[in-house]
């Protein structure tokens, strides 16, 4: 470091093809001012911020203020009148029976299949990454269910897993009475049972990619230590795939708490005694089935709500273990 | 939290990789034959049902004993696939299926990129209420936004029993967009400040500098978009009325719920339409699964 | 970042209460009235309603090239109200829909939905000539006739001669006309072997699955009293308890099944009977050889003089409709004498017409067994055309569900608390 170059004044940083020195327009200077270092991006982002703006920030701000009137849906040119009503939807929410056990279900659902998602995935992706034969095998047919349409894989399921269908026949004796789907006890977890089976290759994914960048260093350490299979899974995968953990239990969680298509699908209308509905289900039928937006989006309101706190409690025990 | 660049190629056969290369301790079973074993274990449970979905769109009367599970040539029958035809064309709800996911993944593709590229290299007013929101839109049930969404996109423009009006509401993929940001934020700001010095426009050096390096991960990113508006049925149900236009989706669970009691194997009937929805993806899989699994994915997910 | 997701949550919010637009005009009445030219209509996907409607469609569009008629299937989804209640908001339904069950006829009226068919000249007048007397179930609280009663299917037990003679049960005088022979024959039905279930009624819990098991046998039971009188529900009554009391008694027997079932099981042979109308029919072309008899009652009459439930699908004209001229004259057309009879004859269902066994003798004749439903329309109820009538049919069937099916509430007890709600709901008015 001379002292020429410590005297040279300071550039303003090139940017955009600028020589270094030229004077900047007074315009471009406010637009910069206005619009920030890259004005550019206001335009990249444009139309995803529209997007967002008119499909999402919108109808979310109508499901919000639907939530604390008397709203039913009229046809276009009836007007009908709308009182504010407080709490009210959100009281009628919380009485309800229906949405208790629907929120209850939610969580029979989260406690399988979030713990299931992750073992198996991470099990399953460490046993991938590998050179083993048909690797490239493997890897698609883990991702097979994950491609298919719900609908499709919901169709074969409930041929599966039906009153005389083949699970229950070759189970015989041990198959519950009545059969999965249809039994209070088992309609939800069986469910969490599909959607675990559905979501795994996406996961598998996941984890497949991040084992990838943990250093093999590691393992030939643990290895040397004479540390066994185990072992080295425990202290050494683990640790390393731990962001990848945490993304995917946020997935998961997230996906449950939104259940729908499985419980409107697999067993219609709530299944046995309303055993395996879920709150979205609920929001649908009230919303739309029953012509009731006002309880629906109230009940919404409180989904959004929930999942934010887990989402939170989630990146605060996070921040807390790094 | 910083990433390196991720520069090392796929691995190949590392050291670590295949078991038995340092001398310890060995199980009674070699490693790898266990690995095998669960590799196997795991591949027959995810692919059993789609195999017995085949088995059972070919079968005349339901067999839903375990002897079903293999298909007996007296009992095979081409006729559940007609029936279901006659109930929905399946050629033209494929088509729709297509057309639906075609047009979501176009929009995430262009606008999709443009703005997790924006988010992650660029500074610019406003940055912060996009990602926010994009964060906040990832947790808001679609269900919850489905009813005054429908009233905006059918009554209020218009768009009702039409693609685009199907397509609206899918068109950018959030998640796709928050991958994408990753992806670019890994990205070394040096690479951008290199190019732009040498007087490339923004745009250049998003589609010559950015892109290219993060091609497996744009892939990745389609594929998560992919199965959203393949998936989906509830929404086009509310916004197609016509049968012509509906996706294979709407059209299967309708007749799931509907009309298959009528077929003489409803069950079979239902297969039936379940294969032609699942064979095209799987096609798909096969031939583009060397794309999706790459190094280059960790470093989004590290982000 | 706390700060962004608090922007980010406001935005929606501030938009959000600029949101309190009704949308869209609608269609000025007067206008509309007499207007002529083309419209839409949407019968239901049953294929011989289909076929039925395409004809129908085809005949009237070679005499009127003017005001050609398109028709189409209603749009499938898990029930029809769904898909026309969700058209209205949209403002997309056809002119008319020959499916509108009478069930939700005032959740659509309170929405805007429906023209009023008493306003067109001599609407009212057509409407009770063709149907007679027992159209003024069909009018709406303030008096009009907001939809036009169509056809019916009066709900009656179909049984399988097949199971029944291996049961050793008579195939042409099955005891089934009083409470404890039913009971006994579905017992000897299940315990001999020949069906797995003596009856299976669907037991999921939409709101209209109460019409296939719980009110025709009301219907039965009561003589013909509607859900709701005057504005309170009946059914908190020894009448309604003895119906709960009886399938409470189906259900833990096992001789009902309680879980849903994909296919149809009459169909199939799992189920050996069927409480179900004619339009069930086709399905069981083939596959059944089938009797019917009426619904049982405690005391037991004989004959097709026992009420039950109608299950009727009414024809209404919707808000959107800009030619409605030629939408009530289509509709005339269509419910013409000779329609009626092709509609008999296409679909097996009653249309409600005075006097069908007369008119269209020629096809009773030829189908004897259509003759106990034709006799039977006469003496059907309906469901009761009140305010949040879809939600009071929900509350019923909730409280079934709970009580008589699944066995975890005393009926009687389970009863009283629906009637309180609906008998609250209906009170409250137009507003839900």
């Amino acid at each position: 470091m001379t002292s020429i170059v410590s005297r040279r004044p300071k550039l303003p940083p090139p940017e955009g093809g600028l020589r270094p020195g030229a004077r900047q327009a007074g315009a471009q200077r406010l637009v910069r001012a206005a619009l920030g270092r890259h004005p550019i991006g206001v335009l990249f982002s444009a139309p995803y911020a529209f997007f967002i703006a008119v499909l999402f920030a919108y109808p979310l701000g109508l499901a919000v203020w639907i939530s604390f009137h008397r709203y039913f849906f009229a046809a276009p040119g009836v007007s009908v009148p709308r009182p504010y009503v407080g709490l009210a939807n959100y009281e009628a929410v919380f009485d309800d029976p229906a949405v208790r056990q629907a929120f209850l279900n939610i969580v029979i659902f989260l406690v399988i299949n979030v713990p299931l998602t992750v073992m198996l995935s991470l099990l399953l992706a460490t046993a991938l990454n590998a050179v083993i034969p048909f690797r490239a095998f493997f890897r698609t047919s883990f991702f097979v269910p994950y491609v298919t349409a719900s609908v499709a894989t919901v169709g074969v399921w409930l041929f599966m897993f039906s009153s005389g269908g083949i699970i229950s026949n070759v189970l015989g004796p041990l198959a519950p009475h009545p059969s999965w789907l249809i039994n209070e006890q088992w309609a939800m977890p069986t469910i969490a049972i599909y959607v675990t089976w559905k979501g795994l290759g996406i996961f598998i994914l996941l984890y497949l990619a991040a084992l990838q960048s943990v250093p093999k260093e590691l393992y030939e350490a643990a290895k040397v230590d004479g540390a066994s299979w185990w072992h080295r899974f425990r202290s050494v995968t683990v640790p390393g795939v731990r962001q990848v953990t945490t993304l995917v239990t946020l997935l998961a969680v997230i996906t449950g708490a939104n259940l729908f298509t499985e419980p409107y699908l697999l067993t219609g209308g709530g299944g046995p005694n309303g055993k395996s509905t879920s709150p979205v289900l609920q929001i649908y039928e009230t919303g739309i089935e029953q012509n009731h937006p006002d309880f629906a989006s109230a009940l919404g309101v409180i989904l959004v709500v929930g999942v934010l706190l887990i989402v939170g409690i989630q990146q605060l025990v996070q921040r807390r273990q790094a | 939290m910083t990433q390196t660049v991720p520069a090392a190629p796929e691995a190949t056969a590392a050291p670590a990789a295949a078991s038995g290369d340092v001398p310890e301790i060995e199980p009674r079973v070699p490693r790898s034959w266990w690995r095998l074993i669960a590799l196997v274990f795991g591949a027959l449970l995810f692919l059993f049902p789609f195999y017995y979905m085949i088995v059972g769109s070919l079968q005349r009367t339901a067999n839903t004993a375990l002897s079903g599970v293999i298909p007996w040539p007296g009992n095979l029958t081409m006729h559940n696939y007609s029936q279901i035809n006659a109930a929905l064309s399946l050629g033209k709800a494929l088509l729709n299926s297509a057309i639906f996911t075609g047009g979501v993944l176009l929009g995430t593709l262009v606008f999709g990129v443009l703005a997790g590229y924006a988010l992650a290299q660029l500074r610019f007013r406003g940055r912060g209420l996009v990602f926010a929101s994009m964060l906040l839109l990832l947790m808001v049930p679609f269900q919850l936004l489905i009813i005054p969404l429908y009233v905006l996109i059918v009554r209020d423009y218009g768009l009702g029993d039409s693609y685009l009006g199907m397509i609206a509401p899918f068109a950018i993929n959030s998640t796709a967009v928050f991958i994408f940001r990753q992806f670019f934020l890994n990205l070394p700001k040096e690479l951008f400040d290199a190019a732009r010095i040498d007087g490339a426009s923004e745009l250049r050096v998003l589609t010559r500098v950015a892109l290219p390096l993060v091609r497996p991960a744009v892939l990745t990113a389609m594929l998560l978009t992919f199965i959203g508006p393949w998936n989906e049925f509830l929404w086009p149900l509310l916004i197609t009325k016509q049968q012509s236009l509906q996706p294979l989706t709407v059209a299967l669970a309708n007749y799931i719920s509907t009309v298959s009691g009528v077929a003489t194997n409803p069950y079979g009937a239902i297969m039936a339409g379940a294969v032609v929805l699942a064979v095209p993806v799987v096609v798909l899989l096969v031939v583009f699964q060397r794309h999706f699994v790459s190094v280059n994915i960790g470093s989004a997910v590290k982000g | 970042m706390k700060s962004r997701i608090a922007a980010a949550a406001a935005v929606p919010l501030t938009l959000g209460l600029l949101a309190a637009c009704g949308g869209g005009g609608g269609v000025s009445a007067n206008t509309a009235a007499d207007a002529h030219g083309p419209i839409s209509i949407w019968y239901s996907n049953n294929t011989q309603e289909v076929a039925w409607g395409e004809q129908m469609v085809a005949s009237w569009n070679k005499l009127h090239p003017s005001e050609k008629v398109t028709g189409q299937q209603i749009p499938a989804a898990s029930s029809s109200e769904e898909v026309i209640g969700a058209a209205i908001t949209a403002g997309s339904e056809p002119c008319l829909i020959y499916n509108t069950a009478p069930a939700a006829v005032p959740t659509f009226q309170q929405q805007g939905g429906l023209v009023s068919l008493s306003s067109f000249p001599g609407g009212a007048s057509y409407i009770e000539a063709r149907t007679g007397a027992g159209a003024s179930v069909y009018k709406s609280p303030d008096g009009n006739y907001y939809q036009m009663p169509w056809k019916s299917n009066p709900v009656m037990i179909f049984y399988n001669k097949k199971i029944f003679a291996k049961a050793g049960i008579s195939t042409t005088n099955p005891p089934l006309s009083t409470y404890t022979e039913f009971l006994a024959t579905s017992k000897k039905l299940v315990s001999s072997g020949a069906a797995k279930y003596a009856i299976y009624p669907d037991p999921s819990s939409d709101f209209f699955q109460a019409w296939y098991d719980f009110y025709p046998m009301y219907a039965a039971e009561t003589g013909g009293t509607e859900l709701v009188k005057n504005g309170k529900a009946t059914f908190n009554s020894t009448a309604g308890d003895a119906v709960a009391a009886f399938w409470q008694q189906m259900y833990a027997e096992g001789l009902a099944g309680k879980g849903s079932y994909t296919n149809d099981p009459f169909a199939d042979g799992t189920s050996a009977m069927a409480i179900v109308g004619p339009w069930a029919i086709a399905s069981y072309q083939g596959k059944v050889d089938w009797g019917v008899v009426p619904v049982p009652t405690t005391a037991g009459s004989h004959g097709d003089q026992v009420p039950t439930f109608s299950d009727a699908k009414n024809i209404a004209m919707y808000a959107s409709c800009k030619n409605r001229g030629t939408a009530w004259d289509f509709l005339k057309f269509s419910t013409s004498t000779a329609q009626d009879g092709k509609l008999l004859s296409m679909t097996g269902q009653m249309p409600m017409r005075q006097g069908i066994q007369q008119l269209y003798a020629p096809y009773f004749t030829a189908n004897p067994s259509y003759k106990e439903f034709a006799a039977e329309a006469a003496h059907t109820i309906e469901v009761p055309n009140v305010p949040n009538s879809i939600q009071d049919w929900q509350v019923f069937r909730d409280a079934w569900s709970k009580s008589v099916i699944f066995a975890q509430q005393s009926p009687d007890a389970a009863l009283a608390g629906a009637a309180t709600k609906i008998n609250q709901l209906v009170a409250s008015g137009g507003t839900p």
